[in-house]
């Protein structure tokens, strides 16, 4: 083939390039703008300094660890379905050693530690006995939560370490603490994704797996790591959910599930796997942070507000999931 | 590129295409290209009422996409077909069966966990009410099959069904569907490929019993088996017809000759560019006695720096899990495996890649490419293994390098480097495959049908990167299906049956090359 060859068969891929690629790629940005320009002119609260940080951006931060955490399994075309459980463990955890054992600081790594044991169990129950993730973690979602419901003894417990909450409550030049441990740990992500061996291999198993195993990877091991990195994100979402609060109620965590899966198929990261990456992901958590933000300032029922969320997310991830590489849908 | 040698050996007496006379079936100037490969150039075959007819050719010659085009997969750019007289245009296989034409897959196309009569009716079940005519249907599809002279329960799960069975079946489909058809035109892809010799006979016979209630399309790549059931031989080359004879007029010797119709095997495998036993290196691989449980073994073999060890047998001869094996990726249940100085006892992937051995797998779409992946991830795929030691970080611009770099050596046609490797043609796609291990420079390949399903240029761009790695101190384990090529790239060839070797590796020195009679004595 001639090099004419080469640039015709470019301007090919580029008329390629069909509208739903437009969708995929734009579509997250045109509905996050579409919400705050409604919102804006539908609510005098929106756009004030002290509703987009205290309200939009803290509340966004626990989404944004689960569905960076839910990202990489669904990377490696698996699913952690646990995440809400993790930080409900791990949230319960905190509190039960900062108040009970008064074990101050150190109560932080040893409930993130517990948070990476039960994603570690999720890897290995999937990995190793061949168990459908899907499956796995539907399973432990269930068994978490029990586990840390029955430690609450199934009301809210507190703590009083004005000290700890600094962690999750101060502030830097006038940003939340929060939202800095919630960019800080999305940088990270993106450096997992795009510049280690294991996010690599993250991509190339949600392909193909049979692929990566004769390449020569130790592919058991690289298809437990994203569930033990999801119990570490879900597990420092779970501390700095309740180091906010400075309390863990028998549901924390709960309804974080479905919006977080939403933001990372609107994100562009298919639950076929293989394709996309956390650096979007943050663009669904804003779409969802947005929307419940503006549907609370319009007083919108919370019902109503379960089957808007519902809506949306089907129709999001209806426009924006990759048909190209599905022949079957199941 | 390809010298335009016509081997037109059409007869006088011979039905030309394009005389419009009473043909079954008709195609005209069939074109038909993907993207910048023209996979078939103005292609014409007439097929007559109670013919049979052979298509052959080599992979990539086109066979498929006409086959394709002519079942209404694909549609052709240009050309025309025509049944009976009347032209027609298929959009899908189910209009080309109401005109009487279907296909036998390669792969079989049947449902095994369901019953006999209920894949012959699949798709066009028989229903009253919206309920299923399950009597009604088993027993037509009984004295259906009965009627054409094959032996079949159609009531047993086709899972129980022989290999030999399960083509019966698919045939008696190919009739079915296009039953409403006077005579009904099927087209027969490989349908041998997987069949024991008794099996290929039973399949003669029905296509000779059925002949005069149907036309035959034979594709095959076993030119003996064309020459002895057909009446006439298409031999498509690069897209194109390049010869029609009469089979009384053709031999083995012709057919090759039309089908590669360029120049002498030993130019085309570049044989004088093989390393004389004197330029030939330590040994690099060793095997000990190694086995598989029952399907493997025990085999020794040793390859040398520089050497080809080529390894041909029939299907299910175990060459394929052999390949496996060396691989990693079939444990070895007894015995070793050594890479040099290093014995490995029952290594995994990874420990037989550490060991410096790379293995290239027969079905590249599957288990080579990470299709939706950049050619920059499928080429330093391997390499990410090990680099930087310790540091996490992948090196981003060692990768860049070593797939601009291979780009280059390897001659990849692509667009870049971040260009999706499903967007490749077959040829370049296979490059992407060896690219990964040349990469981390792996001394030892373990290829399986390397040139599988990619055209004849690029073909001939593996075998002069074959000679040229194994000038650099490469070997190669050289399994392959086509003997010529094998015989042609190696330095020794074993032949493998039952999973064992038959006797020594042949020598296949330049000038000693053993013939593929020689080999098929000792496969069969």
């Amino acid at each position: 083939m001639s090099t004419s060859g080469v640039s015709e068969w470019i301007t090919d891929q580029r008329e390629q390039r069909t509208l739903h690629d437009w969708i995929q790629d734009l579509g997250p940005f045109v509905m996050l703008f579409g919400l705050i320009l409604t919102f804006s002119f539908t609510t005098d609260r929106f756009l004030t300094e002290a509703n987009l940080l205290d309200n939009v951006a803290k509340n966004a931060v626990t989404l944004l660890l689960v569905a960076l955490a839910g990202t990489f399994p669904i990377l490696q075309q698996s699913i952690d379905l646990s995440v809400e459980s993790i930080v409900l463990l791990t949230g319960v955890v905190t509190v039960v050693l900062i108040s009970q054992f008064g074990l101050g600081l150190l109560a932080i790594p040893i409930a993130i530690g517990a948070g990476m044991l039960a994603g570690l169990f999720n890897g290995i129950i999937f990995t190793k006995l061949k168990v459908p993730s899907f499956l796995v973690t539907l399973g432990t979602l269930s068994v978490m939560a029990g586990v840390g419901k029955i430690i609450t003894g199934g009301s809210t417990i507190t703590f009083r370490n004005p000290a700890i909450r600094t962690i999750s409550n101060g502030e830097v030049l006038g940003i939340p603490n929060l939202v800095l441990w919630g960019l800080l740990i999305y940088v990270g992500t993106i450096v997992l994704a795009f510049r280690t061996k294991f996010g690599r291999y993250c991509f190339a198993l949600g392909e193909n797996e049979r692929v990566v195993e004769l390449a020569g990877a130790k592919v058991d091991r690289y298809k437990i790591y994203p569930f033990v990195l999801s119990g570490l994100l879900c597990g420092t979402a779970g501390v700095l959910l309740t180091l906010r609060i400075s309390s863990a109620s028998p549901n924390i965590g709960s309804g974080l599930l479905l919006p977080s899966i939403a933001a990372i198929v609107m994100g562009g990261t298919a639950l076929t796997g293989g394709v996309g990456g956390p650096h979007r992901t943050i663009l669904g958590v804003l779409v969802i942070a947005v929307l419940n933000n503006g549907m609370n300032l319009l007083g919108i029922d919370s019902f109503v507000q379960e089957i808007i969320l519902g809506l949306v997310v089907v129709g999001a991830v209806a426009l924006s999931i990759d048909r190209e590489k599905i022949d079957v849908v199941k | 590129m390809a010298s335009q040698t016509h081997t037109n050996a059409t007869d006088a007496g011979q039905p030309d295409p394009t005389d419009g006379g009473d043909h079954s079936f008709r195609v005209e100037g069939i074109s038909k290209s993907f993207r910048h490969v023209q996979a078939l150039k103005d292609v014409s075959l007439a097929v007559d009422h109670g013919e049979v007819i052979g298509l052959v050719g080599e992979n990539g010659a086109g066979k498929s996409t006409l086959l394709n085009i002519l079942t209404g997969v694909l549609q052709a750019d240009e050309g025309q077909l025509f049944v009976d007289g009347e032209a027609v245009t298929f959009t899908n296989p189910r209009e080309a069966a109401n005109y009487g034409v279907s296909l036998v897959h390669q792969e079989q196309d049947i449902i095994k966990t369901m019953r006999g009569y209920e894949n012959l009716y699949l798709g066009r079940e028989l229903e009253r009410l919206g309920v299923l005519e399950k009597e009604k249907m088993r027993k037509e599809a009984q004295a259906f099959v009965d009627d054409l002279g094959i032996n079949i329960d159609v009531d047993e799960r086709v899972r129980n069904y022989s290999f030999n069975e399960r083509q019966m079946l698919e045939i008696a489909k190919a009739f079915h569907v296009s039953q409403k058809s006077e005579n009904p035109v099927i087209l027969l892809d490989e349908p041998t490929a997987a069949l024991e010799e008794s099996g290929r006979q039973i399949l003669f016979d029905l296509v000779n019993d059925l002949r005069d209630r149907a036309t035959f399309v034979f594709v095959s790549h076993e030119l003996d088996e064309v020459l002895q059931i057909s009446d006439r031989i298409y031999v498509l080359k690069d897209g194109e017809r390049v010869a029609d004879m009469a089979t009384a007029d053709a031999t083995t010797e012709t057919l090759q000759k039309a089908m590669v119709g360029r120049e002498t095997a030993d130019e085309y495998y570049r044989v004088p560019d093989q390393q004389r036993d004197t330029e030939l290196g330590e040994t690099a691989l060793t095997v000990d006695g190694a086995v598989h449980g029952d399907t493997v073994g025990p085999i020794s073999l040793s390859v040398r720096e520089g050497e080809i060890f080529g390894i041909v047998g029939v299907e299910g001869s175990g060459k394929q899990q052999l390949g496996r094996l060396l691989a990693g990726d079939l444990a070895i249940t007894e015995g070793s495996v050594s890479v040099g100085d290093t014995t490995l006892q029952s290594p995994t992937v990874s420990d037989m890649v550490d060991a410096g051995v790379g293995y290239i797998p027969k079905d590249r779409k599957s288990e080579g490419l990470l299709l939706y992946q950049s050619v920059l991830v499928n080429t330093s795929l391997a390499m990410v293994r090990d680099m930087n030691g310790n540091v996490p970080l992948l090196d981003l611009d060692a990768e860049r390098q070593a797939t601009v770099d291979a780009i280059e050596e390897l001659s990849i046609k692509t667009p870049g480097p971040d260009a999706l490797v499903h967007g490749l043609s077959g040829g370049n796609q296979q490059k992407v495959v060896i690219a990964r291990w040349l990469a981390q420079e792996t001394p030892i390949l373990v290829m399986d049908n390397v040139t599988r399903g990619i055209d004849v240029g690029a073909k001939e761009e593996v075998y002069r990167l074959c000679r040229e790695l194994t000038d650099q101190g490469v070997s190669i384990v050289f399994i392959g299906d086509e003997l010529p090529e094998v015989i042609g790239m190696s330095n020794r060839i074993a032949v493998m049956a039952n999973g064992e070797f038959v006797g020594e590796p042949i020598d296949a020195s330049p000038g000693n090359k053993p013939t593929e009679q020689d080999l098929i004595q000792e496969m069969i």
